[in-house]
């Protein structure tokens, strides 16, 4: 293709991952013109799925948090209605919260969805925790009405409407998960229980924010979480067929590599790896500021505030993934719940500690999709896909030439922990196999050292400053605005989604502005 | 409930205020060196799946009849990646004014790959293969995709006893697992059963003997000649119990669909389950049609639109590539992906047992052009080819 400017857009959104995806929608909503582009021939980032053999895995998702039933719909699932591709999309309930095992204390518990209900499984777990479990709820309940208001004034909060009806929010807002636990004087066993959720934003509960976690368990437990029947593609292929439906475009196959700007606020346009350029003065970002700051934009727009903002930030956890098409089904292996956390030890301190290696790490979070949806994968088959991280740069360290092998190890180790602690055996059932380590993150989404996570919400980076200091930050680079894992509401599915709408409507904002 | 962690509740409150001040600072004390432009997972990443690559002819080798040895090396890096055995590239160039490009199995192993060697080996079918077995010199350029397929040994899946069953230029993907297994890179143990007319037609006997010295296990099945040293016939079971247990066994088959439905039927008695047995893909080609009927296509590819003849029993990327607009295409048999695209109207029909669309392509209207064939004049949009 010859080297040529287009037309110009309102915006460009640089990924078509979910945050840019639903993004890119509100940018279209707001009336704006906009084009979304992305580096592999397919939308969603993570959110996609692949085939093998006769089954089809799905890449990442293992349930949508904060989804809700079509009558109580939870705040992802009346984003989905307000974005329209909520009917695009055929969902699927998951059936229960989390079933934990660790290796050191041999625990094995199946926790419900539903407050009552969890709080009376806890009971019959660790009798005695009633009190503190129903507490940890009430505080949960406040945080997520204070976060609630919170949007509602696009982060512009009153301090003194939250002094007075959010003052548990607000005290217990600065503390760590454990802090916050012990100060209700929790018994330890269902600390540990509770903690089982720590892994799906990967920072230990020593030093992971309360407000982050507790905003989280409740809205799996009041609210369930739900898939999409054919993946998280299907959710993709959606957002993909809405932005066109809006009169947006998608370029796949299409990765921008620069952003021209001399500084902030004076983004002229994004350059592609065949020299096309296309011409817009807004950037919503669906990558990391690493990247951005580091790669895309011309360094002589990038100032030294920038660089210390970017290296000041800690990345999370570097992905890897293993996935199995089994040729029984899920019975016959004796395979019962939808969603295993099997940790070495219920400490999350040491655990982390432990995941900073490959070889020291046998975390795994591990989902049946059978045992959610049965007809995931042909009468008598069943599938399932690991997923665990490793916390530093370990990974970097694999050559070319040791790759496969480094890639089996893993997920051998895998296959015999799960082996050992569910005693159903697996092995010598496997049709299909798939692995997807740091490196296959990196080629595919483009993160640096395969990251998954986004940068960590441990302590002074944790979600309740960053979304209070949301507008500040954007005024880092006027002009660009991030969505996705790497932006204010940190990983995961659904805070993916939010951020894109957050980014998108705030961009619409500034464009609004412009005109005026 | 009323929550404090310290004595005094506003002390709480307090620290609760500084979570901004506290951010802000800690953002503001971050290094000032450089942000990195390298990551060493995503230099590993880039190393091991480049994408496109530029490559040149360096050899041209004749076989046997009708089959060519090409060798390539790269340009635009050092080396090629290291790859599973068994892979294939597809080969891309121009021939007049059309674009082609077909997939060939890899015949040189992995570590030749870090010595900037690829070879590949052609038999004269089709339209580029056979341009190829007339034309290819050395010193003419190509582009070629990264190692792709999953047609190779898994070591958590698979069975340590592989056995290999290569029919005439199917033999290609088994040069490159026996030499690997030989490197050391591949744990299993290698059976390969090698079939063709004649031992004039057996490509790389030398080769494969030579490998023998280093655990390759062949057997010769000659279906036309008879020979001391060769088996008569074909690969049946009677002749695959003879040298190995059928049971205790992975299978890797590479050849036309004869084969695979001639050996299929010899497995069938042994009720293998499904992984048992590996089948490598094949090209996707014209249907056998009677006056085939000629259609408009119309391809959006970004923002440039282009329009083209397409014909009934040819595939959407057979037109595409006639007129020679580049677009992105792989293992033309429908499973890889790469060639994924939107439908935008218009009727079709996709190769039988081909269609390796996702689920949701097919509700949102996605397809494979490499397998998908005109049914009337249709509208489509493709990614640009890298």
């Amino acid at each position: 293709m010859e080297k040529h400017s287009t037309k110009a857009y309102d915006v460009v959104v640089i990924g078509a991952g979910n945050g840019g995806l639903a993004a890119a929608i509100r940018v279209l909503q707001g009336g704006f013109s906009c084009l979304v582009l992305e580096k592999h021939n397919l939308p969603g980032g993570f959110a996609t799925s692949f085939k093998r053999g006769r089954f089809e895995f799905e890449a990442s998702l293992h349930e949508l948090n904060d989804f809700g039933s079509p009558e109580e719909p939870g705040d992802i699932r009346t984003l989905f209605r307000d974005l329209g591709v909520e009917d695009k999309i055929d969902w699927i309930r998951i059936p229960e919260a989390y079933h934990l095992i660790t290796t050191d204390k041999q625990y094995d518990c199946v926790m419900p969805f539903g407050v009552e209900a969890f709080i009376q499984k806890m009971e019959e777990y660790v009798p005695g925790s009633r009190k503190s479990m129903t507490e940890f709820f009430q505080l949960c309940n406040e945080v997520r009405d204070a976060q609630t208001y919170s949007s509602s004034v696009n982060g512009n909060t009153d301090a003194a409407y939250m002094k007075k009806n959010f003052p548990n929010f607000i005290k217990a807002g600065s503390y760590s998960v454990n802090q916050v636990l012990d100060a209700l004087k929790m018994p330890a066993r269902a600390k540990d229980i509770l903690n089982a959720y720590w892994c799906y934003l990967g920072v230990d509960c020593d030093r992971m924010s309360f407000l982050h976690y507790g905003s989280m368990v409740i809205r799996y437990i009041t609210r369930d979480a739900w898939m999409p029947k054919m993946r998280s593609h299907e959710i993709s292929l959606a957002l993909d067929t809405r932005i066109r439906e809006l009169g947006g475009q998608i370029w796949y196959n299409s990765p921008a590599v620069k952003i021209h700007a001399k500084g902030p606020g004076t983004i002229t346009g994004v350059e592609l790896s065949d020299g096309t350029f296309i011409p817009t003065r807004h950037v919503i970002a669906n990558c990391s500021p690493h990247l951005v700051f580091g790669k895309l934009l011309q360094d002589q727009a990038v100032s030294e505030k920038m660089v210390r903002a970017t290296n000041a930030r800690t990345f999370s956890g570097r992905g890897f993934s293993l996935f199995l098409g089994l040729n029984k089904s899920a019975q016959e292996l004796g395979i019962k719940s939808h969603n295993y956390f099997i940790y070495d030890t219920a400490d999350t301190a040491k655990q982390y500690d432990l995941m900073r290696r490959v070889d020291t790490n046998h975390v795994q979070a591990t989902v049946c999709l059978n045992n959610a949806y049965p007809g995931c994968s042909p009468q008598g088959t069943c599938m399932m896909y690991f997923t665990t991280m490793f916390m530093s740069d370990d990974w970097g360290g694999v050559s070319e030439t040791e790759y496969f092998q480094a890639k089996d190890r893993v997920a051998a180790d895998m296959i015999r922990v799960f082996q050992r602690e569910t005693g159903c055996q697996i092995q010598d059932a496997i049709e299909e196999i798939a692995v997807a380590s740091p490196t296959t993150y990196a080629r595919y989404c483009g993160h640096p050292q395969g990251v998954i996570y986004g940068y960590e919400t441990a302590q002074w980076d944790s979600l309740m400053p960053r979304m209070m200091m949301m507008n500040e930050d954007a005024q880092l680079f006027p002009g660009l605005r991030f969505a996705g894992g790497w932006a204010m509401r940190s990983s995961g599915y659904s805070s993916a989604y939010v951020s894109g709408d957050l980014s998108g409507r705030q961009t619409v904002g500034d464009l609004k502005k412009e005109a005026r | 409930m009323k929550f404090k962690k310290q004595i005094f509740g506003f002390m709480d409150m307090l620290r609760f205020k500084k979570l901004v001040p506290n951010r802000r600072a800690a953002l503001a004390a971050g290094s000032d060196r450089p942000l990195p432009k390298e990551y060493r997972t995503n230099q590993l990443a880039h190393r091991l799946h480049p994408g496109m690559m530029e490559v040149e002819l360096t050899k041209v080798r004749h076989l046997v009849p009708g089959m060519t040895e090409l060798t390539f090396q790269r340009l635009d890096e050092s080396a090629f990646p290291f790859f599973r055995a068994g892979q294939y590239v597809s080969l891309q160039g121009q021939v007049g004014e059309s674009y082609v490009s077909r997939p060939y199995s890899i015949v040189s192993s992995p570590r030749q790959a870090l010595a900037n060697q690829l070879v590949l080996a052609v038999a004269d079918a089709g339209f580029f293969s056979g341009w190829l077995n007339k034309e290819a010199k050395p010193g003419q350029r190509f582009r070629m995709t990264e190692p792709s397929g999953e047609f190779h040994y898994e070591t958590l899946r698979d069975k340590k006893q592989i056995v290999c069953i290569a029919g005439g230029a199917g033999i290609t993907p088994f040069l490159s697992m026996a030499q690997s297994m030989a490197e050391g890179d591949e744990p299993y143990q290698m059976i390969l059963f090698y079939g063709a007319r004649d031992r004039a037609h057996l490509a790389y006997q030398e080769e494969l003997d030579g490998l023998t010295e280093k655990g390759l296990r062949v057997v010769y099945v000659l279906s036309e000649e008879e020979a001391p040293g060769f088996e008569k016939g074909f690969v049946t079971a009677a002749l695959l119990e003879k040298y190995v247990n059928p049971r205790e066994a992975t299978f890797f088959l590479c050849g036309p669909d004869a084969m695979y439905r001639f050996v299929g039927a010899q497995l069938a008695p042994y009720a293998l389950p499904v992984k048992a047995v590996r089948r490598d893909a094949t090209c996707c080609s014209d249907l056998a049609l009677e006056n085939p009927r000629r259609f408009r296509l119309t391809v959006h590819i970004r923002d440039e639109s282009f329009t083209m003849d397409a014909a009934e029993h040819e595939t959407l990327l057979t037109a595409m590539e006639r007129a020679g607009v580049p677009s992105p295409n792989k293992c033309r048999a429908g499973g890889c992906g790469y060639c994924h695209s939107k439908w935008l109207s218009g009727e079709f029909r996709v190769a039988e047992g081909r269609d390796g669309r996702r689920e949701a392509d097919r509700k949102f209207g996605f397809i494979h052009p490499c397998v998908t064939y005109p049914l009337g004049d249709m509208e489509i949009e493709v990614p640009p080819a890298e």
